[in-house]
């Protein structure tokens, strides 16, 4: 019952959030130095009524204002305008490209889940003692290493020296592209995974020195069985909320390894839009990312229950 | 007075940023012992032994569009050269040979009349009609194109079909400027029902393209590569395509290029970073060709009110700029120094004695710190600020605005440089406002006419690229002379006089000219290396080794 009302409560507060986030997305381009149609010259001598037909062919003679309305309205009938870059409809840019991103954040999603839950576990497992000492130091060491050049070694290392992977390129087809993905996926989740690892270290640690762990300890249950039940239940709830966040890092996170692997995805695109005044194809991008992070922590919310006991019992410790 | 300002500037900053991208943070830290890279011109490559299937291309980037009105850039045209032809044919030593029209007639000082080859074909097999022509080139006219080539046809007053296979193109002024420009991305032609269908999404990656080159369009990877196929049905058996597939991937990240080319993952490239020239020559990966290039680095002057509108500062910067010393830096020493701003190049059909009167009888503005001191002083201006923009587009970039904030520093002079976005530098290329309060910014600017009045043209009174607002009535009268001369020798005697000008009076500073570079891996060759590969089919020139 109680998470049927947390939903039924969601909607309107994600819309209104989501509106705020189109406002800002919006109005913000007009605060950023330059003119569009600068950028769809480039450089070239125009004659002026060209300049005036280009100005009006992008609504950028329009009030800011109408602008607005044509882009929100625009938005829900599924249209996102026209890539002043690339000539096209922001919808067929970013079509191309999300299969990419999704791709990558998916495989990169789980590698984080597997290896950053394991690493934790294994520390917390063992802490205070040498594997934990060794887990904690290794995850140091990779939390500093930034993903672009996380992403340069692994070229040199996995496709220039041992020419085990493709050293740029999407793939085509399922498993040629989960081939191509790989190395980008392990440079992107590297830095992830250590903040995984590290809350699921906590959390557990939080969880093994309470005393309903040590009750289910004394009554006999095995190791697993705590660990399980008790222990890494209990702990879940922290990680769920980080990996909500994590969502959105990841998506913005891709942009420096799709373009250290030429890959075409969302995050490239993103770096590019910016840098030629592609506002059609920048807001696009960040209100998708901002809803897809809205959306992931709404669904993190509605799980919460089901995670976490205590909240479900309405005695949660919040 | 036909004028062509091409937006060469952004080009130009483009395939810098190609160049340095690559080149990254090296070429900045580059040390003074490193041995220089051997280099030699070639005019070709070695010929093929014979067809082969299919072969691959790394690009810097990918073009924002295949449309030939908007294809301005280093991207955009290396694909587009083999994919649609022009009226004419701009051949890798740089000269103009007959394309699509068979023949041409300059009747009138105003008019040119083009008669269209009979027999071609676009890709979807219709034939090239009088018609398409006129189709195409009207686009350049209208305002809701906004073509980047309009410059080529801002003295265009029509374009007609004259006969059954016969277009005549009248001028407002008198020239051979105009018909200079159809060698280029200015005279192509596409099939004006392709026109019609495909409307505001011609040339995108959904619309493609429908024209007469050896290869035609397969397949657009949106943000990855352009597959192009052979086209079976071309007409001019000698550029027949020896490959049956050519792919081209994008690949903005200097290193992963490299790292392509060299492990073998990728067949060729152009634009090769010079930091990484070295690594490929001394690999097996493949060979390193230096070819003809029409572009030559300089620093524009785009203030004439501050310290630079005195020419002795202006002479004295040249002075105490190493030159050489920023050619090694910035280039790895593979160019040479110069001081003039066009390339012997692109002096086709010029007089013997003109070119060498315009390359030797000029200033050589020698390393003179202790001369170049005393201009300042002379001027008056000693202890005031010239400000340096420049933007991390590549390692040349950084390298050039430091050494000319610390040649300015030397002579007397303050300089503050300022770093912005590629995209802001953009602007500058084309917005006054952008340049507001900017003294020296760098450019590496490529012609793609046969004919240095396409760069002298540009430094007229109040021409849009006249950056610094210079203006020389002596200078606008001799170029204006030279555009209205038709032959090409005539002509060249006028334009050495122009160049001499612009050597003396230092508009812009020139730098150095980096010939263009070319990557071939061992299973491709064939290819000639020049700057024309961005007008002529140079991969259809490409086979097995």
């Amino acid at each position: 019952m109680i998470a049927v009302r947390r939903v039924a409560g969601k909607p309107g507060g994600l819309l209104l959030t989501l509106f705020l986030a189109s406002l800002l997305i919006f109005f913000s381009r007009f605060l950023v130095p330059g003119d569009p149609v600068d950028f769809l010259l480039r450089g070239r001598k125009p004659s002026p009524e060209a300049i005036a037909e280009v100005t009006a062919q992008y609504g950028l003679d329009l009030p800011p204002w109408q602008q607005y309305l044509d882009w929100v309205g625009g938005i829900l009938q599924g249209d996102f305008g026209r890539s002043l870059q690339y000539r096209q409809d922001v919808t067929t840019v970013i079509g191309d490209r999300l299969p990419v991103t999704l791709g990558l954040v998916v495989m990169a999603g789980l590698m984080i889940a597997i290896a950053g839950l394991g690493f934790g576990t294994i520390a917390a497992l063992n802490r205070g003692r040498s594997g934990d000492r060794l887990v904690l130091i290794a995850l140091t060491v990779l939390a500093a290493i930034p993903s672009f050049v996380g992403s340069i070694v692994l070229i040199a290392v996995f496709s220039v020296q041992l020419g085990w992977f493709p050293s740029f390129g999407s793939g085509e087809g399922f498993w040629d592209t989960v081939y191509h993905l790989v190395l980008p996926s392990v440079a992107l989740a590297i830095v992830f995974t250590v903040l995984v690892a590290k809350v699921t270290r906590s959390a557990m640690v939080e969880q093994l020195v309470r005393e309903h762990v040590e009750v289910a300890t004394s009554r006999g249950l095995s190791r697993g069985a705590v660990v399980g039940r008790h222990v890494f239940r209990n702990a879940l709830w922290p990680i769920v909320t980080v990996s909500g966040i994590l969502v959105a890092g990841l998506l913005v996170a891709s942009a420096i390894v799709e373009s250290a692997f030429g890959l075409a995805g969302m995050g490239s695109l993103l770096v590019q839009s910016v840098d030629r005044l592609d506002f059609p194809v920048v807001q696009a991008i960040v209100l998708l990312v901002v809803t897809a992070f809205v959306v992931v922590n709404a669904i993190v919310d509605v799980l919460e229950p089901w995670i976490d006991p205590r909240t479900a019992a309405g005695a949660g410790a919040r | 007075m036909t004028r062509r300002t091409l937006p060469r500037a952004l080009a130009a900053t483009a395939a810098a940023a190609a160049i340095a991208l690559v080149a990254g943070g090296c070429a900045a830290s580059d040390t003074p012992e490193k041995k220089p890279v051997e280099w030699k011109l070639s005019a070709t490559t070695p010929a093929p032994a014979g067809d082969i299937d299919s072969f691959t291309w790394a690009s810097y980037a990918e073009p924002f569009s295949l449309d030939y009105a908007y294809a301005f850039d280093y991207a955009d045209n290396q694909i587009l050269s083999n994919v649609c032809e022009s009226l004419l044919r701009l051949n890798p030593d740089f000269t103009l040979s007959p394309g699509l029209a068979e023949s041409y007639e300059h009747p009138t000082p105003e008019t040119f009349v083009y008669t269209i080859r009979e027999g071609v074909t676009f890709h979807d097999g219709t034939p090239l009609t009088a018609a398409d022509v006129v189709a195409s080139m009207n686009r350049h006219l209208d305002p809701a194109v906004g073509s980047f080539w309009y410059s080529a046809y801002q003295n265009v007053t029509s374009i007609e079909q004259t006969g059954d296979r016969q277009v005549t193109v009248t001028l407002a002024v008198p020239g051979e400027q105009f018909n200079l420009a159809m060698g280029s991305s200015a005279g192509v032609i596409e099939s004006a029902a392709t026109l019609a269908a495909k409307g505001a999404d011609y040339g995108n990656s959904t619309g493609g393209v429908n024209c007469t080159g050896p290869f035609e369009l397969a397949d657009w990877k949106s943000g990855e590569s352009i597959t192009l196929k052979r086209y079976d049905g071309y007409w001019d058996a000698s550029l027949k395509a020896k490959a049956a597939e050519v792919t081209f991937v994008f690949m903005a990240d200097p290193t992963a290029r490299v790292n392509a080319l060299a492990s073998g993952d990728v067949d060729g490239s152009w634009l090769v970073p010079s930091s990484a020239v070295q690594q490929l020559q001394n690999s097996k990966a493949g060979d390193m060709y230096f070819g003809l290039t029409s572009a030559v680095g300089s620093l524009v002057v785009s203030n004439l009110q501050g310290p630079l509108g005195d020419l002795k500062v202006r002479q004295a910067l040249m002075m105490a700029l190493d030159r050489k010393g920023i050619l090694d830096a910035a280039g790895s020493g593979i160019g040479e120094v110069t001081n003039v701003l066009t390339t012997k190049s692109v002096w086709v059909g010029a007089d013997a004695g003109a070119v060498d009167s315009a390359f030797t009888d000029v200033e050589p503005y020698d390393y003179d710190l202790a001369a170049a001191k005393k201009l300042v002083e002379d001027a008056g201006v000693a202890g005031e600020e010239v400000t340096i923009v420049t933007a991390p587009i590549s390692g040349e970039f950084a390298v050039i605005s430091q050494a000319t904030a610390a040649a300015l520093e030397s002579i007397g002079l303050k300089a503050k440089i300022e770093s912005i976005t590629p995209g802001a530098y953009t602007t500058m290329f084309s917005d006054p406002s952008a340049r507001e309060g900017v003294d020296l910014f760098y450019t590496n600017w490529y012609l793609s006419s046969p004919d240095p009045l396409e760069m002298y043209g540009v430094l007229r009174t109040g021409e849009f690229s006249n950056y610094g607002g210079w203006s020389d009535p002596e200078f606008d009268e001799v170029v204006n002379t030279a555009m209205a001369i038709d032959d090409p020798a005539a002509r060249s005697a006028e334009t050495a006089k122009a160049q001499q000008i612009a050597n003396a009076q230092l508009p812009w500073l020139p730098l150095y000219t980096a010939p263009t570079t070319l990557f071939l891996g061992t299973r491709i060759t064939g290819a000639a290396p020049s700057i024309a590969y961005l007008y002529y089919p140079w991969a259809a020139t490409i086979g097995a080794r």
